[in-house]
């Protein structure tokens, strides 16, 4: 686990007395993107794609992480690098049957700092294609929601 | 570095050398769901059973059963003070209160459809000094209550940062997305 | 032959007899139903539309005449519209939702054509169930500089536009804007979308109406520690995005990616942490003479909708306040839009929480007019 993580994994654990913490990712989940990705990170079908059962998927590649830290709600998100990592890591481990069988490795604060300040064209466009290239090299998320 | 601090150091240190990284941040991702989590928007009480099962055991299930019907609240009885645009969960509401349309703060009225999207805020309760987060989900389905209209705009943001703004119809995923009135509930107490 | 009671009389019997020589004047011609016509079209009428928080499927516009206080007439605009008037004043578009069954049932989203001689509805483009429904802006459905485009905002709430032909009655792309929201028009075929970034993004479009190119402008403003209303206040050359606190910050929309310059302040000295901006409508400006209009209220975090106890005047050159108009709140609201006339003669409306439309001459100063109750709830107000 890098420095990084660690610390993140501390502070998660240590909610009210790590310093450095700003609220656990559960409720930065809560404040910054359930209103619609939903209680059990469910979606609407048809307007708001799962993340349970789906992240994991995006985080197998390169492609997907990129597409991840680059759709609107991750990109533009007032959460820092650090805690945007953090809310997918928990989304990754909580929302994901798989996730303890075969969890992709977790996001850092560094790769999310690299990656989200370029935001996508067309987000619908970049999700089917990314979920295509993923579904020829193993489990993918839903192609339609 | 603070006692506590230390001691969680060694704790999450020791409990990375007997297990793998990746069962570790499923032990925390458990005790996150646990612990931070407190009750849940009415609508949704699965996520409440989820949380308290491993992570590996309960998603699936979760998500193959079909959502189940949001639970009944009954007559509605609304109090006083859920009437009135001050009621302290009010503090960034934008619209008719439910609870003067045959709702509650906590129950859309009868024949109303819940916005299954939302946005999420914070009010200070003066009653016991803490920030609880609130979630402002809409009644559907029907037209415009018009009684008890609301306005408060505490920590609001304008439209495009969607997550903080009470502009938009919160009906507008609905089948029927026509805005009859807006709830407050009470998801958990804000961390510091 | 008139059949009379017992004991009575007629009443004209009885006025010949006391008024013996005055003969009854001549009954009154025959009328003929007719439907007026808009008429010769004034720089002080105004588009005023109607939320109707009360029964919001049921908004409207109206025509108002600043000069004689009439309603000249209506558009109807169904639930949570965007309005826009065509570049040549012929055209009223109007986006917006219908239910099949009045307040629920199938949702049909459609922009509407209305003629503005007529105000009679001439057609419509029927468009994706995906119509943002939201509090009106000028940016809430707006034409290209030359009126060959027609840009209509969607949010699901993934947020992208639509680009329509409105002559041929045609829809011809839609364009994801990644989270950034409203339509931004300027100049032929470039539309813009406000971020959570704190930026511009612009789409330049082919003749066809399709995406060529995207830019992001730089960052110019900061959505948690001053965030910017997103309903810009159109200016010759851009819009000025007014902020929570007070700054302007004055965007150049005339290349293909928006550049703000230096912002300025509404606030100095004792009024800095005291008086906001504020409401719906929170600016307008009078382009001749260079003037920014602007309610203004006593208030801190939280109250930056709520409406205008004063509205102030700015020199857009010097960025000097020159006037302040001081609203009686009690008696007529608060403001929450504000709209000027670009003659040269101008007048300000100034709508209120308390559905009054004020009228104010800009030379002057003086309140002119308080038309009480224009409509339920008037939020956004267009020039002919």
């Amino acid at each position: 686990m890098t420095g990084g993580a660690h610390r993140a994994a501390v502070c998660a654990i240590a909610l009210l007395i790590c310093k450095s913490a700003a609220a656990s990712p559960a409720q930065d989940y809560m404040l910054h993107c359930m209103g619609c990705h939903g209680t059990e990170a469910q979606g609407v079908p048809g307007k708001i794609p799962p993340l349970a059962n789906a992240l994991t998927r995006f985080m197998r590649t390169p492609e997907g992480r990129n597409y991840v830290l680059r759709v609107p709600g991750a990109a533009n998100s007032a959460l820092s690098d650090a805690q945007l990592a953090a809310v997918l890591n928990w989304l990754a481990v909580t929302y994901d049957a798989s996730a303890a069988k075969n969890s992709p490795a977790p996001f850092t604060s560094d790769e999310v700092a690299q990656l989200r300040h370029t935001p996508l064209v067309s987000v619908l466009a970049a999700r089917n294609a990314v979920v295509r290239s993923l579904a020829a090299t193993g489990p993918a998320p839903p192609a339609q929601y | 570095m603070h006692p506590l601090d230390r001691a969680f150091e060694n704790s999450a240190r020791s409990l990375a050398k007997r297990t793998s990284r990746r069962s570790l941040l499923a032990s925390i991702g458990q005790m996150l769901t646990g612990a931070a989590l407190l009750p849940l928007l009415p609508i949704d009480r699965s996520a409440r059973a989820h949380a308290a099962q491993p992570a590996s055991a309960a998603p699936a299930a979760a998500a193959a059963k079909p959502a189940a019907p949001p639970p009944t609240a009954g007559v509605a009885k609304p109090t006083a003070d859920e009437q009135n645009c001050e009621y302290w969960k009010y503090c960034a509401i934008d619209g008719f209160l439910c609870a003067c349309c045959g709702g509650t703060s906590t129950s859309c009225p009868p024949g109303t459809q819940q916005s299954p999207i939302t946005w999420i805020g914070t009010c200070n309760n003066p009653g016991d000094g803490r920030d609880y987060i609130v979630s402002y989900n809409d009644c559907c389905g029907k037209v415009s209550c018009g009684d008890c209209f609301c306005n408060r705009n505490e920590a609001e943001k304008p439209m495009y940062r969607l997550s903080r703004n009470n502009d938009v119809n919160w009906c507008m995923a609905n089948t029927e997305s026509n805005y009859h009135c807006s709830v407050s509930v009470i998801l958990g107490v804000a961390e510091k | 032959m008139l059949t009379l009671l017992a004991g009575s009389e007629p009443l004209w019997a009885a006025a010949a007899a006391t008024t013996a020589k005055a003969p009854p004047p001549p009954p009154l011609p025959v009328e003929h139903l007719t439907t007026a016509r808009v008429g010769p079209k004034s720089p002080h009428w105004v588009y005023v539309l109607d939320e109707a928080f009360n029964n919001e499927i049921d908004t409207r516009v109206y025509l108002f005449d600043g000069d004689t206080h009439r309603r000249i007439g209506q558009i109807d605009t169904g639930f949570s519209p965007g309005v826009s008037l065509s570049p040549d004043g012929k055209t009223t578009a109007v986006a917006t939702t219908y239910f099949a069954r009045g307040g629920h049932g199938t949702r049909t989203d459609v922009v509407e054509f209305n003629d503005n001689d007529t105000l009679a509805k001439t057609g419509e483009i029927i468009i994706p169930p995906k119509h943002s429904q939201s509090l009106a802006m000028l940016f809430s459905l707006a034409y290209s500089s030359d009126g060959h485009f027609l840009y209509t905002p969607y949010l699901t709430p993934a947020a992208s536009f639509g680009v329509l032909d409105p002559a041929k009655k045609t829809a011809l792309s839609e364009i994801d804007t990644a989270g950034c929201t409203l339509v931004i028009a300027f100049g032929p075929n470039r539309v813009s979308s406000i971020c959570e970034s704190g930026r511009i993004l612009t789409v330049t479009l082919d003749a066809k109406g399709h995406e060529a190119a995207r830019t992001s402008s730089d960052q110019f403003f900061d959505p948690d520690q001053d965030p910017v209303f997103a309903q810009g206040v159109p200016l010759t050359d851009g819009y000025a995005y007014i902020s929570f606190l007070g700054q302007v910050h004055e965007v150049d929309f005339t290349r293909a990616k928006a550049v703000a310059r230096t912002p300025w302040s509404l606030v100095t000295g004792t009024d800095k942490g005291t008086w906001r901006p504020g409401g719906i409508q929170i600016g307008a400006v009078h382009y001749a003479l260079g003037k920014l209009f602007v309610p203004m209220h006593r208030g801190g975090e939280g109250t930056h909708k709520q409406g205008g106890s004063e509205i102030w005047v700015f020199d857009l050159k010097t960025h000097q306040r020159t006037a302040r108009w001081v609203i009686d709140t009690k008696e007529v609201g608060e403001v929450v839009a504000v709209q000027v006339s670009q003659d040269a003669a101008p007048i300000v409306f100034a709508a209120t929480d308390k559905a009054d439309v004020l009228i104010f001459d800009v030379r002057t100063g003086k309140l002119q007019h308080d038309e009480k109750k224009l409509g339920q709830t008037p939020s956004l107000m267009l020039n002919p």
